[in-house]
């Protein structure tokens, strides 16, 4: 069986993800939220915005940052989805191979609001190519900035690279335990895995779109 | 949840909304790690970037939710902001203190709290910025205010040491 991304999003959007008895969404091993996109977007701009202003020569320190912490979430959100039983019991029966561990995710994600994703190409343990559209960072940002000069989806962007550093680089497939010595091994190795947001609707693509390589060949 | 607190999904676009506004599942991890890069990053400043975000993204979701509602007294719309809190994952909190001119509110297992706590243990002051503009925001739409009139700040925090949240709302 092949990954069923439309049986995937249906599913966990059915799962009614939302507050218990003390107000906390305990799914996947992990606290979530159903927040704002527009206090992420609110905070993340804002801080970008400061830092660029007052040091214009800090932008690329900023944007690390804002990275750091997509590769962050990508570690133990992806991670934390990827070892739970609820990945058990609806996305391991239709994984065949290593990819299906990214394409299944990427179905999961589909159902979180951060907009569509579409797997554009991957190449086994090397490259990875995905389209987003409806992208809420960049959306967000169209509401309150004019055109960008760059790309502006950090959270999606880091999250691509910590899918791929997850399946070729951490070995997700044998449930390690996603400590924060694992992340740094996985993250710091030269041969892990960086995303380059090549097209983005915040400077005026019709879409956003990553691709994912190894930092060395 | 009853049916005016459930998030509208639209599967074949990945996007889900609530009074017109996106949603979107981020966990905890994620959460915590970004509040403490604007921190590290602004220091002293970071407070006022992270409460006036949460105010105006709830003051926005809240405003078009009761717009779609059209029913209750502000306590009735206080009640739902703080159940919809809860259903979102933040936490529980208790609003019966809350009225026109500000007041105290209290807040059990704030997931910035839990959250905190759970990957770098104690803080040295409260970190539950989110919260506090999420109550500026829900009391500026409950009693029609406009936001410049409304400031919330957390007095107390779980995962400062103290028994529980706690937040005062002023009213100018």
């Amino acid at each position: 069986m092949a990954i069923d991304e439309r049986v995937i999003v249906e599913t966990v959007t059915g799962m009614g993800l939302a507050g218990n008895e003390e107000g906390l969404i305990p799914a996947f091993g992990l606290y979530l939220t159903n927040h704002y996109a527009d206090f992420y977007n609110r905070i993340s701009f804002g801080v970008l915005g400061a830092l660029v202003r007052e040091n214009p020569e800090l932008t690329e320190d900023a944007v690390a940052l804002l990275t750091e912490a997509a590769h962050v979430c990508a570690f133990h959100t992806f991670g934390g989805i990827m070892a739970s039983v609820e990945w058990d019991a609806l996305v391991q029966p239709m994984i065949e191979s290593r990819e299906d561990w990214v394409l299944g995710m990427m179905a999961v994600v589909n159902a979180f609001g951060w907009g569509r994703f579409r797997v554009a190409e991957l190449l086994p343990g090397e490259r990875l190519v995905v389209e987003l559209r409806d992208s809420y960072e960049s959306s967000g940002y169209l509401e309150s900035y004019p055109r960008a000069d760059g790309p502006r989806c950090f959270l999606a962007n880091g999250g691509m690279a910590g899918l791929m550093n997850l399946v070729y680089q951490g070995d997700i497939t044998r449930r390690p335990t996603l400590t924060e010595e694992l992340y740094r091994e996985v993250f710091s190795d030269p041969r892990s895995f960086r995303s380059r947001e090549r097209l983005c609707t915040a400077k005026g693509d019709s879409h956003c779109e990553f691709v994912v390589e190894r930092m060395q060949g | 949840m009853s049916f005016h607190l459930a998030p509208q999904a639209d599967l074949e676009r990945g996007i889900t909304t609530l009074g017109g506004r996106r949603l979107v599942f981020h966990c905890h991890h994620y959460n915590v790690f970004l509040q403490r890069t604007i921190e590290d990053a602004l220091q002293e400043r970071a407070p006022r970037l992270l409460v006036a975000a949460g105010m105006e993204a709830s003051r926005s979701m809240l405003q078009g939710r009761e717009g779609e509602a059209q029913s209750g007294s502000a306590a009735d719309v206080l009640r739902r902001a703080a159940d919809t809190f809860a259903a979102q994952g933040f936490g529980r909190v208790d609003i019966r203190q809350l009225g026109e001119g500000g007041g105290q509110a209290t807040l059990d297992h704030s997931h910035y709290a839990v959250g905190w706590v759970s990957r770098w243990g104690k803080r040295p002051a409260p970190g539950c910025f989110f919260a506090a503009g999420f109550l500026a925001g829900a009391v500026a739409v409950a009693y029609r205010l406009a936001p410049e009139r409304v400031t919330s700040r957390e007095i107390a925090c779980v995962a400062a040491g103290d028994e529980r949240c706690s937040f005062r709302v002023e009213v100018w």
